[in-house]
């Protein structure tokens, strides 16, 4: 695939794979603490929409309506968390649900509409140029630097890890588990409104379709990068890692012509071997779930 | 603290479960720097207690004096600040963590830099490699806990629940898939810590003989209730299982 390898080309993967990124390190967050978010891909469309709204009906600035965006990811993903940890719904069930009537709003206030005619304050980072570099990937560089610091280099990054690596010993030694599990369901729920944005910022609009077919991906950048689904184990570089390598597969499998039905089986193989080694992995080393 | 006064009384203390009695009527009290060997079979009321007096558990009825004032703790995090450390019989480490992030679980060293919080972990892996050096362990403290021996696996819960200072400290089923050598090292280091520190002990056991040589005085519990609470002198093993073995 020598076309993937101009320098238009090339910016332009990296580009896409910003949001299969930002999607999987939200997801890596949730998967730390051995649970999984599938809200994200709808929240990603939510997110933004209720942001947008803000800004065309009420008449916010772009600043409140981007503010807005991020505090209505992370007060989803806070009531995910509530719910899971407080009424003891399995976070695949709550998150599912919250995906279906997040999915159902979004149609409702769309009436299945793509939404455009963003400000252009909006459209700033996906459109702008720094140098000779994106503006979107300069940002992704930052947001990744930022998340990688907190998880390795703060307290709650890692309690985060420690909390999913064994709940009863973290709250023995006076861990305030529970309220560390909700905020990873918070992270998730931000992030998730953080790549919604920035795909809105790229493609100046918000489609009820938005982020449906990240959800696949943004599973399988952490699983194949190493993150245990039983939590406690995984690397934000590693993730961005995954994250490219299942955007290349992506990009080859549209650039050969062969369709996008293929994208999908690739992506779920990938999905099944990496599920695969984790637990012979896990087997292997002993661990016990 | 009035030398005079308990470190710990527990009065009348009892715990349901539902129409479970796990607990009934059970009263002792603990020196400061004596240990309590707390013995009975398996169901006996003995984790029960430890996690009362660890704020895990909360009892139905009855009252802790905790140096001489009346004491409730609501969670573990509570009766850590208030001075009770425990190791748990299953360890309660994190399999794949490294020793230094399980040594400082809950107890993270932070600088500050600017605004921010942020972990010092240079900081708590020199201090894990040294103080795991006092006791007797010398390894590379980025290894994950999975790959430790029983033995270092117990110095580990062990020395952790010790460095927080503790006025008492709970070992459950501490001599447990211990091998006879790992056994009278962490007697070892029970005596040790003891003797420098006079850390109060309440050490659970079923290893009877091992019971007997550490503690000053012996607690043994039957379905939930004392059996009896007598000097460790003047108790047998044969007595002790006697009683233990009874109907």
């Amino acid at each position: 695939m020598p076309e993937l390898l101009t320098p238009v080309n090339f910016q332009n993967t990296v580009v896409q794979g910003t949001v299969i990124g930002i999607l999987s390190i939200g997801m890596t967050f949730v998967m730390l603490i051995g649970e999984i978010d599938l809200s994200i891909v709808s929240l990603a469309a939510f997110a933004p929409l209720m942001g947008v709204l803000s800004i065309q009906i009420l008449g916010f600035p772009v600043v409140a309506g981007l503010v807005l965006t991020v505090v209505v990811g992370a007060g989803v993903g806070l009531l995910n968390g509530l719910v899971i940890e407080k009424v003891r719904i399995p976070s695949l069930v709550q998150t599912l649900a919250t995906w279906w009537i997040l999915a159902g709003v979004i149609l409702v206030v769309t009436e299945g509409a793509t939404k455009g005619g963003f400000p252009p304050e909006w459209n700033w980072l996906g459109s702008a140029y720094i140098g000779p570099i994106r503006a979107v990937l300069i940002f992704f560089v930052v947001f990744v630097i930022i998340v990688w610091y907190f998880s390795k280099n703060t307290k709650t990054g890692l309690r985060l890890y420690i909390t999913g690596g064994n709940e009863n010993s973290a709250r023995a030694a006076g861990i305030p588990t529970t309220r560390i599990r909700i905020l990873a369901f918070v992270l998730s729920g931000l992030i998730a409104a953080v790549a919604g944005y920035t795909l809105s910022a790229r493609l100046g609009a918000v489609s009820p379709r938005f982020g449906t077919e990240w959800l696949m991906p943004a599973i399988a950048a952490p699983v194949i990068s190493g993150v245990s689904l039983t939590g406690g184990r995984g690397n934000i570089i590693n993730v961005v890692a995954g994250a490219y390598i299942i955007q290349l597969i992506v990009q080859v499998i549209r650039m050969a012509g062969i369709g996008g039905y293929y994208s999908e089986l690739t992506q779920g193989l990938l999905v099944f071997v990496a599920i695969l080694i984790d637990t012979l992995r896990r087997r292997m080393m002993g661990i016990q779930e | 603290m009035n030398e005079s006064v308990p470190l710990v009384r527990v009065e009348n203390l009892s715990k349901d479960f539902g129409a479970i009695r796990a607990l009934h009527d059970v009263s002792f009290q603990l020196e400061q720097g004596k240990i309590l060997g707390l013995v009975g079979d398996n169901g006996a009321g003995k984790s029960t207690l430890l996690n009362i007096l660890f704020g895990r558990l909360q009892p139905s009825s009855g009252k802790i004096y905790f140096e001489g004032e009346e004491m409730r703790f609501k969670d573990p995090s509570d009766a850590m600040k208030k001075g009770v450390a425990i190791a748990y019989q299953f360890l309660e480490l994190v399999e794949i963590a490294p020793l230094w992030a399980n040594f400082f679980m809950g107890r993270e060293i932070t600088r500050k830099i600017g605004p921010f919080n942020i972990l010092d972990n240079k900081k708590m892996k020199s201090l894990t490699q040294q103080k795991l050096s006092q006791y007797g362990f010398q390894t590379n403290v980025d290894r994950e806990v999975r790959e430790l021996s029983g033995g270092e696996r117990q110095t580990l819960a062990v020395s952790k629940a010790i460095e927080t200072n503790p006025k008492l400290l709970l070992l459950d089923e501490p001599f447990t898939l211990l091998s006879i050598e790992d056994t009278e090292n962490l007697v070892t280091l029970i005596r040790e810590i003891n003797e420098k520190t006079s850390v109060s002990v309440i050490l659970v056991s079923h290893t009877l003989s091992l019971i007997k040589e550490v503690s000053d005085c012996i607690l043994l519990l039957k379905g939930g209730e004392r059996a009896f609470f007598e000097a460790a002198d003047s108790v047998s093993i044969d007595k002790m299982i006697e009683v233990i073995c009874s109907k």
